[in-house]
């Protein structure tokens, strides 16, 4: 314990001595955090949004105009019965017919040429949310066009393919800055860190004549590392923070779909930034220390 | 306490010593002299570890110092005092601190770091500097605190190096004054110097080291 103390005080004293390098790498970090949380959460509202588009998504069966009442509600039991399909509705042809005529308004007017009701029933089908990609969805609907008494089955395939490759490319992208983020953070720490550690290469070697063991030689370095990580965080919470009430007070009044955006912002971040901080700032003096031969 | 056996240490192809044997009872004060490159600081980085030897033993106390792992190093030098000399003192720190780093190293707690470090500064006669630094000291000032440092954890032995190369008459026997004391402790205590006025008429054990080797012992 008194070990402990003893190199906590050291690393306070070695920041404030060193406090103009100490400040620059603080602020690196907290730029770096910064922009990584931009990132996030303009991620996590995109995805969101994806989320919402697709749970409108569907498919359409169309039936046979041949089909008797009999064939038609072993087709829907049929689909109430399939795990992958979260809600059935079954749009007879008159139903059709009538939802036409309101889409067109007026011009229903040419719907009076027919002497039949050209549409077909069919049935709207939409699918649980894990199973929108499109290679799955294709297939479903080659399966569903099999089935005795199917006419057609139709789905947006090219707006699921392209809402899919957005989503998949924005995860992608988080992960990739994300992790140049964190290489980043690494390294300007391994940098500051680096330059005490041979600052202090003489201080080192008199502690190691006296019997200092390793981790006493390199706690010090650790918990330096460790409260630049941890402030720079904190600082980046404080700046977000900021950024978020001054969004939902002021810039709402003139943007107000800007109030849909920031909801979706968790408060966990205020917490997690500071302690990535931290996290990323100690591996980096960890690195730089490296390993103490006697 | 201490035990050389067959040490040699080379540097390049070149021998610093060879064949090396020696044996310094407990509670001995023991000097280690000889020309400048003949291998004295060498023989004492030897026994604390600093440096391996090509092949030999070396034994302090209870540690097989030829054996030890890496990370038991640490505890063998909590055992042994040392005074370097180039001092080794930590400019940004006070007399004071310098004086506590040896024990802060051992774990000790606050309050008995205060009452070690302030009674081994009355010992040397630093207790009104301190609050100094290092650079603010003389020589002969800065010498008396790496002997506080050294012997304030109160090891089993005492090694310096040179420890009066640099100082005048009257500091030089302040020092040896303190080591005498620390040694009628039962530290053992061993100097290398190359200064024959440290050794003349104290009625101790010198080795003379020559071409790698001691070639002769005698009371000094």
């Amino acid at each position: 314990m008194t070990t402990i103390l003893f190199c906590l005080q050291s690393a306070l004293k070695s920041i404030w001595r060193e406090k103009w390098i100490n400040m620059l790498t603080t602020l690196s970090i907290s730029i770096g955090l910064l922009i990584l949380c931009i990132f996030a959460v303009i991620t996590i509202n995109m995805d969101s949004a994806l989320q919402r588009w697709s749970k409108n998504f569907g498919m359409v069966v169309y039936l046979n105009d041949t089909i008797d009442k009999q064939r038609q509600d072993e087709l829907n039991a049929y689909f109430l019965k399939d795990k992958d399909i979260s809600e059935v509705n079954f749009i007879s042809k008159e139903q059709a017919l009538n939802e036409v005529k309101k889409a067109l308004g007026n011009n229903a007017i040419i719907l009076d040429d027919f002497t039949e009701n050209p549409l077909p029933a069919s049935f709207e089908l939409k699918l649980k949310d894990g199973l929108l990609e499109p290679a799955l969805v294709k297939r479903k609907a080659g399966e569903m066009a099999k089935i005795e008494g199917i006419e057609e089955v139709q789905y947006g395939e090219k707006w699921l393919s392209s809402l899919y490759a957005i989503s998949k490319t924005m995860k992608f992208g988080a992960i990739l800055f994300g992790c140049a983020i964190f290489i980043a953070i690494t390294f300007i720490t391994y940098c500051t860190i680096k330059i005490f550690f041979h600052r202090k290469s003489e201080e080192i070697e008199t502690l190691k004549l006296l019997g200092a063991t390793k981790v006493f030689t390199k706690l010090p370095f650790l918990i330096e590392g460790l409260f630049i990580g941890a402030i720079g965080g904190i600082i980046s919470s404080l700046a977000i923070y900021g950024a978020f009430i001054f969004t939902t007070t002021k810039v709402v009044e003139f943007l107000p779909s800007i109030k849909m955006m920031t909801s979706s912002m968790p408060l966990e971040i205020y917490i997690i930034i500071p302690l990535a901080g931290a996290l990323m700032s100690t591996l980096g003096s960890f690195i730089a220390v490296g390993k103490i031969r006697y | 306490m201490i035990m050389l056996s067959d040490v040699t240490k080379s540097y390049e192809k070149e021998y610093i010593l060879k064949n090396l044997s020696f044996t310094i009872g407990k509670g001995e004060l023991t000097f280690i002299t000889g020309p400048s490159g003949a291998g004295k600081s060498t023989l004492l980085k030897l026994i604390y570890c600093s440096e391996r030897p090509d092949s030999g033993h070396i034994v302090v106390g209870d540690w097989p110092v030829t054996k030890l792992k890496q990370k038991a190093i640490p505890y063998l030098r909590r055992s042994i005092g040392i005074v370097f000399q180039d001092f080794k003192l930590l400019n940004n720190l006070t007399i004071f601190e310098n004086v506590a780093l040896a024990l802060r190293i051992n774990g000790m707690s606050t309050a008995e770091v205060k009452e070690h470090v302030n009674s081994i500064l009355r010992e040397v006669k630093l207790t009104h500097k301190s609050k100094i630094y290092p650079l603010q000291l003389s020589g002969g000032e800065q010498q008396r605190v790496v002997v506080a440092r050294a012997i304030v954890t109160k090891p089993a032995v005492l090694l310096a190096d040179e420890p009066t190369g640099n100082l005048d008459a009257g500091n030089t026997e302040v020092i040896m004054n303190l080591f005498s004391e620390i040694n009628t402790r039962g530290t053992t205590v061993l100097i290398a110097t190359h200064n024959e006025w440290l050794y003349q008429g104290s009625g101790r054990r010198v080795f003379h080291l020559k071409d790698h080797h001691i070639d002769k012992e005698f009371i000094g």
